[in-house]
């Protein structure tokens, strides 16, 4: 990690991650500050970890695929379909068309209900609440369809090796489409609140500064690299699914703050909604799996996938039994951690809340924990919820502020 | 841009490859379209992960792969090339010597994919700065290292079961 | 009675004061917790109120699977509640370690490590069965 040299004096832990008023763990954190700027940040990682890769090595292929799915309960349905198609690959399985395309279909629904979930938590860290509960209400939108088409809101158990479980019907394609609708008038007046609402232009504009040449070199992925110029999707450069048969926009911006990250967020909705019509009119006919075998032949293969935070890489090579030798699983928030600490450096401690909630930080793909090393004046303790009321009054003095 | 297009493209890295590093003839593997793997020896892996970066355009790595294969450790470095095509190179390490050299030099952020081979597998990556283990937790004792083939989890006090 | 009326009997004798804390799994569970306070769920209607702090909470909700990691952390957080005190597991994960069950890191559900109330499970469990959950708990103090 890209650290100066750490003050031994005075540690700070904040948890990252979206945080409701009184969801957060009630740790105490120490905070040595030099005015009111951080010099140093050290990422503390590995808080979360379970050990799934070793599971997977004890346990058959259809069971490991339950088991990635809830590596992280916002991005299931990518480590689930991530994982499927390097198993694929290696079996030299061709899936039917119509699977690839249900597939699409759950995996923007899935990126419209993440990108939706951070617009809300974004909104709280900057102290707009009212954006919490209008996104997260347009979210329960996505969440009923998805319960509709997969039998859950979160964890869909769609995939199987070989294609989907279920398939979907006239009906449930008409609701998709009334939903899609719906959605895309709610997110207009997003766009609307992210171009005209002069607060949040504010509160989001140069905050957590990420240069192209620094997304580049600290390897930034999705939305995150994306506000940094950097015009990479997987789903156009390395397609998978049906994605290639589907004509969409890479939606980049270069102003590299948080505001070209909420920018980026929000188009990529329209984007989506627009793929997902697409998806149900391109949508074939035929069958919705072919039979897999329970032995995978020895092998191995590397899926990519652009999950809604970035790029998402599976690794599994297979010995021939029913389970896998290694898997292997870089999730995008990793990639995007590195660029959090050049972000933070000699920035306001006010900004460190949206900063982070900037990246979009998947917590269970990763980790939450941030220590803070600074040069101590003076030691103070501080919760995480007294960080965000921090950072919400800093700006209140400064005349920036939600009625 | 059609598949035919693009394995055009693998082929002419994988030609630039051999002539190159003669070593690698009938050696790289294009298993797909966009989709690249050799196989090199400890001491051909710098100059050919150099050359991949500086000279054919694999200017990202999404990740660093370790592998415990019974008598040596195998490290595959996944490359990438305008998020597009994907090389990995392995190599391995014998488990009598596990060293690697860091690669952080031309990838700053690839410290954490090197800190994991470290914790999980146990492999030396010489050349890291100080910091914080990853993944495994603080009080994790420093030499179990789980992903090990002979490794289980009762080999920890309480908790975890065999049923792994 | 329906089910709102129930919990509005029990709000207006007993306004429960509740702490969520994530052991950090998958994080499904805590986003069906946090969609329970949104308009749609709107769990603060019944007075049930969260809280930041353990010593001020009645009970604590509590999801995910027990890590090495958290164990202590969620030992001191218990102890620090008053009695009296319940735990709610919320999810498959923290009523018995779910799919997690087995990996090196994982002790189990929420009972290895501190006594548990109430299971709800589910995967994730939905905001309209943790309110259901909470409400049954509830339910069975007023006895």
């Amino acid at each position: 990690m890209s650290e100066p040299k750490l003050p031994e004096i005075g540690d700070v832990q904040v948890p990252v991650g979206p945080q409701h008023p009184a969801l957060k763990e009630p740790e105490s954190f120490l905070i040595s500050l030099r005015g009111e700027k951080i010099t140093a940040v050290n990422i503390k990682l590995g808080y979360n970890h379970r050990g799934i890769e070793k599971a997977c090595e004890g346990r058959n292929y259809i069971q490991d695929m339950y088991l990635l799915e809830r590596i992280c309960g916002i991005c299931s349905h990518a480590h689930s379909t991530a994982y499927v198609q390097a198993v694929e690959e290696i079996a030299g399985l061709e899936i039917p068309k119509r699977a690839k395309y249900i597939r699409t279909l759950v995996a923007e629904l899935e990126r419209i209900h993440s990108h939706l979930l951070w617009l809300g938590v974004a909104g709280h860290e900057i102290g707009f609440d009212t954006l919490l509960m209008y996104t997260w209400r347009d979210r329960e939108i996505v969440l009923d369809i998805l319960a509709q088409l997969t039998g859950n809101r979160v964890n869909y158990g769609i995939n199987t090796i070989g294609g989907v479980r279920r398939d979907i019907s006239k009906e449930q394609i008409d609701d998709v489409l009334k939903a899609l609708t719906a959605l895309e008038e709610r997110t207009k007046y997003y766009i609307q609140l992210a171009t005209h609402e002069t607060t949040v232009i504010t509160r989001l504009s140069k905050v957590g500064m990420l240069s192209h040449d620094d997304a580049v070199k600290l390897g930034a992925v999705g939305p995150t690299a994306r506000a940094s110029g950097i015009e990479r999707d997987v789903r156009r450069d390395d397609p998978y699914a049906a994605y290639d048969e589907l004509e969409f926009k890479v939606i980049s911006t270069n102003t590299n703050d948080v505001y070209g990250r909420t920018v980026v967020r929000v188009l990529e909705l329209m984007e989506s909604y627009k793929m997902s019509r697409k998806a149900l009119k391109q949508l074939p006919d035929g069958p919705i799996a072919v039979k897999a075998p329970r032995r995978i032949p020895a092998g191995e293969a590397v899926s990519r996938y652009e999950a809604p935070r970035g790029e998402d890489m599976h690794y599994v090579k297979s010995n021939g039994t029913d389970h896998p030798e290694r898997v292997k699983v870089r999730a995008p928030t990793l990639a995007n951690l590195q660029s959090v600490t050049k972000m933070l450096e000699d920035r306001y401690l006010a900004d460190l809340p949206i900063v982070i909630a900037a990246i979009d930080p998947c917590f269970s793909c990763t980790d939450r924990m941030i220590k803070i090393a600074d040069q101590a004046a003076g030691e103070k303790t501080m919760t995480w919820n007294e960080l965000h009321d921090y950072s919400i009054n800093w700006y209140k003095k400064r005349g920036i502020a939600f009625k | 841009m059609t598949i035919a297009e693009t394995i055009n493209q693998e082929e002419e890295i994988s030609r630039a490859l051999v002539s190159q590093f003669t070593n690698l003839a009938d050696k790289i593997k294009i298993q797909r379209a966009r989709r690249m793997w050799a196989e090199v020896t400890l001491e051909n892996f710098r100059p050919t992960f150099e050359y991949l970066v500086n000279q054919l355009g694999f200017a990202a790595i999404s990740t660093i792969t370790g592998l415990d294969e019974g008598e040596n450790f195998g490290i595959i470095y996944h490359l990438n090339r305008d998020g597009a095509i994907v090389f990995s190179l392995k190599t391995s390490v014998p488990k009598t010597n596990p060293k690697i050299k860091t690669i952080i030099q031309i990838f700053p952020a690839a410290d954490i994919y090197e800190r994991e081979l470290i914790d999980l597998l146990g492999i030396q990556v010489e050349g890291l700065p100080e910091g914080r283990r990853y993944p495994l937790p603080d009080n994790w004792p420093l030499d179990q290292h789980p992903l090990r083939k002979d490794w289980h989890p009762e080999a920890l006090s309480g908790g975890g079961t065999t049923n792994v | 009675m329906s089910l709102s009326t129930k919990v509005l009997t029990w709000a207006r004798t007993k306004s429960p004061w509740v702490l969520h804390f994530n052991t950090g799994a998958c994080n499904a569970c805590d986003i069906e917790i946090i969609a329970a306070l949104t308009p749609r769920y709107d769990i603060e209607r019944f007075g049930i109120v969260l809280k930041g702090s353990p010593r001020h909470a009645d009970v604590l909700l509590c999801s995910g699977p027990v890590t090495r990691q958290i164990e202590d952390r969620l030992k001191k957080i218990y102890d620090q509640m008053v009695e009296p005190k319940f735990v709610v597991a919320v999810g498959t994960c923290a009523c018995s370690g779910g799919v997690f069950n087995g990996c090196y890191n994982v002790l189990g559900g929420i009972d290895t490590t501190i006594p548990v109330s109430a299971y709800i499970p589910g995967c994730p469990a939905s905001p309209k069965a943790i309110i259901d959950g909470v409400v049954k708990l509830l339910g069975s103090l007023k006895e």
